[in-house]
């Protein structure tokens, strides 16, 4: 990617990976990402905000060489995870004289993961400013908005943030500030609940923190850059608020079509009570997808078939990273089916432990389901309603 | 005595077991905790317990 100047004297110089899929082998791409990294040019120093993932750190070398880049002053890095802090080391064999501003979390973090000498650094403290002559860094420490030694840079003369990773949102595009809303709120809330979601409830204070700083642009370092800040810190204050919505998040599973009457039952016996619900196959699913449908929703019903004595180890899977990234959800149930017996929904409550839930009674069914069977999942889409009327969802 | 959540990774600090990993003995309830007390397991700060 080719340098491109947000106002002047500050440019975006980082690298788009258009071809990237997966990221920690885990998370889908489905539009690619890319890693922001900003030189910031006062009159007397030059600062470079973070850097790119080491696969891309020839490209943030040659943005620099390419612009004329003879000096720089200070290396700010606002999260020390590899795909910002990665071409750290690399940068500093180009750049020899470059000091390294973070927090201390941030430097110990830097020389484990990094191994960067620790003399290179310059520790700042919350709120403390750096001057570039006529352009200021103010770095505002906020753990756990990711990781534990997460910070904000601010630029004050041109009320530009850099968040690193927060606001961020995987999408790789040529645009350097957002174009189209819907897509880009898509793909943010899908970041969202596949990165932050875990640390909603510190995330929330911060909101409020940013605002504070009354921001002209906020330049994430993972997608577009934007322009009317207000429009992700008013998504991010709805996702990380208390309020759930209307909605039930179904994944299942099913092998031989007994769960899955189950699933198509009970799909329309809460379309039928007006609650909206998203089935999820997980044999097909997106997990990003899933993520994101638990960013609001007030109740997860898992659907597993029995394999063996246990549930299907896809439907472990799920439940597993739901633990993990700890939704919102206030109420949660098991249904599905066996053959012979099992634990199924015993072993899927108690990996839920992590989120708290209120678990409706499950409704599990020996074979494929009868009448009275069916009557259980009616009895559970009224349970359901019943809890999304006390808390005036309906 | 009421247990609290980590609202980081999930952690349950259970007043009836203490944490003796950090030295804390069983029956200590969470408003002894100090202030400077944080997550055995991620760290977090005591500020971000809620009641579990």
């Amino acid at each position: 990617m080719t340098a491109r100047e947000i106002v002047p004297g500050v440019f975006s110089v980082g690298a788009i990976d258009w071809d990237r899929r997966l990221f920690d082998e885990l998370i889908p791409l489905p539009q690619g990402t890319s890693y922001n990294a900003y030189l910031v040019k006062g009159e007397e120093k030059t600062a470079l905000i973070d850097t790119v993932d080491p696969a891309k750190e020839y490209e943030l070398i040659s943005n620099l060489c390419r612009m004329g880049i003879e000096r720089i002053d200070y290396v700010v890095i606002n999260h020390a995870e590899q795909d910002h802090a990665g071409s750290l080391p690399m940068i500093l064999e180009f750049f020899p004289d470059a000091v390294i501003v973070t927090n201390e979390k941030c430097k110990d973090l830097l020389i484990a993961l990094l191994h960067v000498p620790a003399e290179k650094f310059r520790v700042i403290r919350d709120r403390e400013k750096i001057s570039l002559g006529k352009r200021t860094l103010q770095f505002i420490i906020t753990p756990w908005t990711h990781w534990p030694e997460t910070q904000l840079t601010f630029l004050e003369e041109d009320r530009i943030l850099f968040p690193c990773d927060l606001f961020g949102s995987h999408i790789a595009t040529s645009d350097l500030f957002m174009s189209d809303e819907r897509t880009t709120y898509v793909a943010a809330k899908r970041y969202y609940a596949e990165i932050m979601m875990p640390f909603r409830t510190s995330i929330r204070g911060y909101v409020g923190t940013v605002r504070g700083l009354n921001p002209a642009i906020i330049a994430p370092s993972h997608g577009p850059l934007y322009k009317n800040p207000s429009f992700i810190l008013d998504a991010y204050a709805d996702w990380t608020s208390d309020t759930v919505k209307n909605e039930v998040v179904l994944p299942y599973v099913s092998m031989h079509g007994s769960t899955l009457k189950m699933v198509d039952y009970f799909t329309d016996a809460l379309i039928a009570r007006g609650i909206a619900v998203k089935p999820f196959n997980l044999s097909k699913t997106d997990t990003g997808e899933l993520a994101m449908a638990m960013v609001d929703a007030a109740t997860v019903v898992i659907a597993t078939p029995t394999v063996l004595f246990g549930p299907h180890p896809l439907v472990v899977y799920a439940t597993y990273l739901a633990n993990l990234l700890r939704p919102k959800v206030r109420y949660a149930s098991v249904i599905g089916s066996y053959g012979w017996g099992g634990k199924a929904s015993e072993t899927v409550v108690k990996m839920l432990d992590h989120v708290k839930v209120e678990v409706l009674e499950p409704v599990m069914v020996r074979g494929l389901s009868d009448e009275t069977a069916l009557r259980g999942l009616d009895r559970l889409a009224d349970e359901i309603l019943k809890k999304h009327q006390e808390l005036n969802l309906v | 005595m009421a247990t609290y959540m980590c609202m980081i990774c999930g952690h349950i600090y259970d007043p009836s077991a203490g944490e003796p990993v950090q030295g804390i003995k069983a029956g200590t309830a969470f408003d002894q905790l100090a202030d400077t007390w944080s997550c055995p397991v991620c760290s977090a700060e005591k500020r971000l317990f809620q009641k579990a």
